[in-house]
């Protein structure tokens, strides 16, 4: 069985200071936080916790680019066939933490009955598919630091298997004081927001009359960076701009990478956990769009994270 | 190309070990017990089927998760024959609620914890060396979800082997909300009785060493996987909808290729809970039509309590298990069902002597409305 080509039809943002993909390597930490009410309306939000709140917008956005839903209706046509995969670390670690810390203290009466469905980590996954409508299979990736590229492998995985057509993927993390108690990580350096990527069939995308963004190549889990990097690109000439893991050195020689511009997407985002190999495909796509890119090398975990994982995304430069 | 169920693990309130766990379920016996771990003064549910391993009574420690699932995935490997060595073997874990439990000690009680330790792919690098692990967290069909995408891997050629496990520790965020919903707290589970009062949960974890069956094949295996289906309800964050359960079940059969009429045995999600078992039944006669009646049904929740996350599995491996043996574990404490289960050969009171199964459905759904079914087939017939 050969693998379906893959392209990325849609792309939605709910990050700070960024409203467009071709603007995230010039993005700084620290812009005010975004407002998914003022995003999308406060209908529908109540009770759903801050990073499925951000998950829904950057989804409907992306959605809407990809033409799977429109400004007058928010249904997907296509839902039966569309998959969602998330990706969230820290995702739903306070309404967990601080349950556990009201019943301690009040004792379960005294805590709200509506914190339940964000007591489940998938809880993101699933409120993408019931305010769009999308009944194909819906995954939540909880997998460390590699969950974002991982969420995008599953997206495509879905697809080649048939059990969909298309796949909504989202990476979202948030920020709060449990997560900044459990990560050892504060301030405006740490991500709040969300990104999301519709991947799609390329001959569906093609007889819809949507445009392209960029086709997924290969992806691959690795022992150490450099085993990762090895396994795609195993000449020099792979690519042309290779988004590091989170806080990589700059300059640390890695086999096959010889004069590839390097970008650590964290400096822009901040600490980005979970989401950042979703926002790396956005930020090569926006790079894609200005001509300057046509292969990007994403890679989330370092040596010594329990895995690394590259993606490779290219330019579609003759679709149209 | 079909998939071969090779090697099996399973831990629950009731045993450690496959053998010891499906003895106890023969044997009807229960895990439940007063919350052993959490301060009982602080909820009106006080029960629940725990694993009894901790420290000393009353106490919690971090990781209990971690241990129970390296414990399963060693279990099943071991059974396959690939235990030497599984560096290049993916682990694909399905959770409700991965590390939760631990971040919960840690942000309140100071207790020792750290996030990259939230999911279980730290812990099996350490232990196994393992490179390609996922851990899902799909509520509580997360092993079934983590099943279809194992087997999916080996049908596109990128592993010989692929082992899926499931595994779930108590919360006391989860018990604690599912205890503030309930109209009366339950003292047990009851699946499909009409006097049922809603769900407690149990811990557990159950692993399975899928592999690609060859044309030659001389191994030995435990069962073949026909199929699994994967949907969503897109209906609702909590509850269920018969309508993406029917289609989930119809799904698997077409998958598989088979009839509700060739169905032996179906395992049956069962929660316990007012609204799912109704939903369950509802969906499942509407998938099977009029040959409700012929399989044999059982819910193992009420022994182990709801495992979350690991629940699917845990079934799937006592369904391979029961056909082996010709013996089905009972729905104990199930006296009369609900109305729409009333055609349903319920196995009642105590394990049933059945030889000749061939077929199982088992069924496993979570919140969100994520629905998963699997049709596994016996192969030492």
């Amino acid at each position: 069985m050969s693998a379906p080509s893959v392209h990325v039809t849609g792309i939605g943002l709910a990050l700070p200071g960024v409203t467009r993909a071709a603007d995230l390597l010039r993005a700084a930490p620290g812009a005010d936080a975004v407002s998914p009410a003022e995003r999308i309306g406060r209908k529908g939000l109540r009770y759903k916790d801050r990073a499925t709140q951000l998950a829904l917008a950057a989804a409907r956005d992306a959605l809407r680019e990809a033409r799977l839903i429109t400004e007058e209706s928010e249904t997907c046509a296509l839902g039966a066939s569309t998959a969602v995969v998330a990706s969230s670390n820290l995702g739903n670690l306070d309404t967990v933490c601080r349950t556990a810390a009201e019943i301690a203290e009040q004792s379960v009466d005294g805590i709200s009955p509506m914190g339940l469905p964000n007591a489940s980590s998938n809880v993101v996954a699933s409120s993408v598919a019931i305010r769009f409508a999308l009944r194909g299979p819906n995954l939540m990736l909880c997998n460390g630091v590699t969950s974002g590229l991982d969420a995008l492998r599953w997206g495509a995985s879905l697809i080649a298997s048939g059990r969909a057509a298309r796949t909504v993927v989202i990476g979202v993390e948030t920020r709060n004081e449990v997560t900044d108690a459990l990560t050892g990580h504060a301030g405006p350096d740490v991500l709040d927001g969300a990104v999301a990527v519709v991947l799609e069939r390329a001959v569906d995308a093609r007889e819809r009359g949507v445009v392209p963004l960029a086709e997924l190549g290969a992806y691959t889990r690795g022992g150490s960076v450099a085993e990762c990097v090895a396994a795609l690109l195993p000449d020099d000439t792979g690519a042309d701009v290779w988004f590091t893991p989170q806080g990589f050195d700059a300059e640390l020689p890695v086999p096959a990478t010889r004069g590839l511009a390097r970008h650590d997407l964290s400096r822009n985002i901040g600490h980005a956990s979970g989401a950042l190999g979703v926002a790396q495909c956005a930020a090569a796509v926006g790079g894609f769009a200005g001509n300057d890119l046509g292969v990007a090398l994403l890679t989330n975990g370092d040596d010594g994270s329990d895995a690394v994982a590259g993606l490779v995304l290219r330019a579609v430069r003759d679709a149209a | 190309m079909s998939v071969l169920v090779t090697g099996a693990g399973a831990m629950a309130s009731i045993g450690s070990g496959v053998d010891e766990v499906f003895d106890a379920l023969c044997e009807g016996r229960s895990g439940l017990a007063e919350l052993r771990g959490f301060d009982r003064e602080r909820y009106r549910a006080r029960h629940a089927y725990e694993i009894d391993d901790r420290p000393e009574p009353g106490a919690d420690e971090p990781y209990r998760a971690t241990r129970w699932l390296l414990r399963v995935v060693e279990e099943a490997a071991r059974q396959a024959g690939i235990d030497r060595d599984l560096r290049d073997v993916p682990v694909l874990v399905g959770t409700g609620l991965r590390e939760l439990r631990s971040a919960e000690l840690g942000w309140r009680d100071g207790a020792d914890f750290s996030v990259d330790r939230l999911h279980f792919g730290t812990a099996l690098r350490e232990r196994f060396g393992t490179v390609q692990s996922y851990t899902f967290s799909n509520a509580c069909s997360a092993s079934l979800h983590a099943l279809a995408l194992g087997a999916d891997m080996l049908h596109a050629g990128e592993a010989d082997h692929v082992i899926v496990a499931g595994v779930d520790t108590l919360t006391e965020s989860m018990h604690g909300l599912l205890d503030r919903v309930h109209m009366e707290p339950p003292r047990q589970v009851q699946p499909f009785d009409r006097d049922r009062k809603g769900v407690l949960m149990g811990e557990g974890a159950a692993a399975v060493v899928l592999r690609r069956e060859s044309a030659d094949e001389t191994g030995t295996s435990l069962g073949r996987l026909r199929a699994v289906s994967v949907n969503c309800d897109a209906h609702h964050v909590t509850a269920p909808d018969a309508a993406g359960i029917t289609e989930a079940v119809r799904s698997a059969h077409d998958q598989a290729g088979v009839k509700p009429v060739d169905i032996d045995l179906v395992m049956l999600h069962g929660t316990g809970t007012l609204l799912n078992d109704e939903t369950e039944a509802t969906a499942i006669s509407a998938a099977f039509g009029s040959d409700a009646d012929v399989p044999l049904m059982t819910a193992l929740k009420s022994m182990t309590g709801h495992t979350s996350g690991g629940s699917g599995l845990l079934s799937l491996i006592v369904a391979l298990r029961a056909m082996a043996t010709g013996r089905v574990p009972a729905t104990v404490g199930l006296r009369e069902p609900v109305p729409e289960a009333d055609r349903f050969r319920f196995v009642r009171d105590e394990a049933l002597h059945a030889p000749g199964l061939t077929l199982a459905q088992v069924d496993a759904f979570g919140f969100g409305g994520v629905n998963t079914v699997a049709i596994v087939e016996r192969t030492d017939a």
